[in-house]
């Protein structure tokens, strides 16, 4: 749209939109932060952020905090934020490498969605795991066939690494 | 100032107000503040200030008067059609904005004068015949009827905040710029729908329907003047922000602009170096000016220069060059001029002198014979 010709702020401008937006966020989410989460930019870099999930009581993974990396691209809103958990979780929907495998933060993205709806999709992943499309058969497998000792791992993982 | 308003009460209030107002025992003052009144009304049309002279039965004015006085409203509302269909003048809508809102402002001091003034009014009412006593309560149904208009406006800045919300684009999360709505009846800023429908595929960004016409997308009228109204600042800040990018897109015209005006200059120098410091300086103001006219409004005089955008300005530029030029070919002309007048006064001095020789010739020749 910008025809470039060599100059740099066709860019900038274009980044600056996504900056404005993710600014807004987090003013938004400073303003009403979220009972059990936070996020914010990790340094200088508005795209790099971190954010903190406790885990929700009644679950597995209660009393532990999970750190998250979130990184916006530069197109964002029309672009999904990259989430990965920066903490070791048993859970299906989280591969080892800390990959979330979440609908709407791949082919289910809208731009109308922000960081705090995705923190709230995360916080509801703890409590009812998508099982249809898991990021790790295994451990989906083992929450419908024995759920009982799927929890019991997942304690034990919240324990260890989430402490 | 309040002597010449003194000097306009005899202008503006008829005889008959007049007459009527000494048998109320009216004070100069009184008059004065009626002519403030009549004076403070510069959005009704000059027909209005006529109808207030009693000729017309009052009930048929009151519903004529209350059509006229919503009339700068629809005004500035269809000023913003006009606008929104021949698109990005964003300069000229800018002003609108700010004239509707001046209008408001406006709006509420009259309200308040003539409430004030129906005061007045009603107090003396008792004493005068029963036409000043219609003429009050018609005044005094204005004023209610403006202070209603009024109240409304400022009764919705408590929830501002809440209307801010719902009025802010689910993108941007911004207050919506020229929002268009979708066939499911989600509205985002026209561009931001665009860019999600062009990146994110042609579903609302909202609910996920599908959004048929992605691209044709239409800017919905009556919410965008909404939020005009409501937001100016907001509106204006994005403008001015849609300018200033509109301005480094097209960022190359003045560049070349700049360039051959500076390459007028450097002609100019070369040619007549005492003229060139003066043009130099009127090329810089009217530059100068040009830029103020494209960062910021404009007044209304130079609307038509603006609506026709980067065209104009170039033309302008053309016109300016060709002007410089012009004089430039006049001073060089006048002087080369001069110096052939000398030239020429030379030659008739050596002509004069040769006839006076000839002549002298022939008288000696004469003589001599």
């Amino acid at each position: 749209m910008y025809g470039g010709g060599g100059r740099t702020w066709p860019s900038t401008t274009s980044v600056s939109s996504s900056g404005k937006r993710i600014q807004k966020e987090m003013t938004e989410l400073s303003i009403e932060a979220p009972s059990d989460c936070a996020a914010g930019p990790k340094g200088d870099n508005l795209y790099h952020w971190v954010a903190t999930l406790l885990g929700p009581p009644g679950t597995p993974y209660k009393g532990g905090i999970f750190f998250l990396d979130i990184t916006f691209p530069s197109d964002y809103p029309f672009k999904p934020p990259k989430v990965v958990f920066k903490t070791r979780i048993y859970h299906c929907n989280v591969d080892p490498a800390g990959n979330v495998s979440l609908d709407i933060l791949t082919e289910n993205w809208s731009p109308a969605l922000t960081i705090s709806k995705v923190l709230f999709a995360l916080r509801s992943m703890f409590t009812n795991p998508e099982t249809h499309k898991p990021a790790v058969p295994g451990i989906a497998h083992l929450y419908l066939g024995d759920k009982a000792k799927h929890d019991e791992i997942a304690t034990e993982w919240t324990l260890r690494f989430a402490r | 100032m309040l002597k010449e308003e003194a000097g306009k009460v005899e202008g503006l209030l008829s005889p008959e107000f007049r007459s009527v107002a000494a048998m109320a025992g009216w004070d100069e003052e009184a008059l004065l503040i009626a002519s403030l009144v009549v004076e403070d009304t510069p959005d009704r049309p000059p027909k209005h200030k006529k109808r207030s002279d009693f000729k017309t039965p009052p009930t048929n004015s009151r519903r004529k008067r209350r059509v006229q006085k919503r009339s700068p409203i629809t005004v500035t509302v269809l000023d913003l059609e006009e606008d929104e269909s021949t698109a990005i003048q964003e300069s000229e809508k800018k002003e609108a904005e700010s004239t509707s809102i001046e209008k408001l402002d406006k709006k509420g001091v009259e309200a308040s004068k003539e409430q004030g003034c129906s005061v007045s009014f009603s107090s003396s009412s008792k004493k005068i015949e029963s036409k000043s006593t219609e003429k009050a309560e018609k005044k005094g149904v204005e004023a209610s009827d403006q202070q209603g208009c009024s109240v409304s406006s400022s009764s919705a800045f408590p929830s501002i905040d809440r209307l801010r919300e719902e009025l802010s684009c689910a993108i941007c999360l911004e207050i919506c710029f020229e929002p268009s709505t979708t066939p499911c009846g989600h509205s985002f800023c026209k561009k931001c729908l665009r860019s999600a429908a062009d990146k994110c595929g042609k579903k609302c960004p909202k609910c996920r329907q599908l959004i048929s016409n992605g691209r044709s997308c239409t800017v919905n009228t009556v919410l965008w003047n909404t939020i005009q109204l409501l937001f100016p600042k907001e509106v204006e800040a994005r403008k001015a922000a849609g300018t200033l990018n509109n301005r480094e897109a097209k960022h190359q015209s003045p560049v070349r602009a700049a360039a051959t005006n500076s390459n007028i200059t450097r002609v100019l120098a070369l040619n007549s170096p005492e003229s060139g410091p003066s043009s130099q300086e009127r090329r810089n103001s009217r530059a100068m000016r040009r830029q103020s006219v494209r960062v910021f409004g404009m007044p209304s005089r130079n609307r038509d220069i603006s609506s026709r955008r980067e065209l104009p300005i170039q033309d302008e530029d053309a016109a300016l060059a060709l002007r410089l030029q012009r004089e430039e070919f006049m001073e060089t002309f006048r002087r080369r001029s001069s110096a052939d007048e000398q030239y020429r006064s030379s030659l008739a001095l050596a002509r004069a002198n040769l006839r006076a020789m000839a002549s002298r010739a022939i008288n000696r020749g004469g003589r001599g014979s």
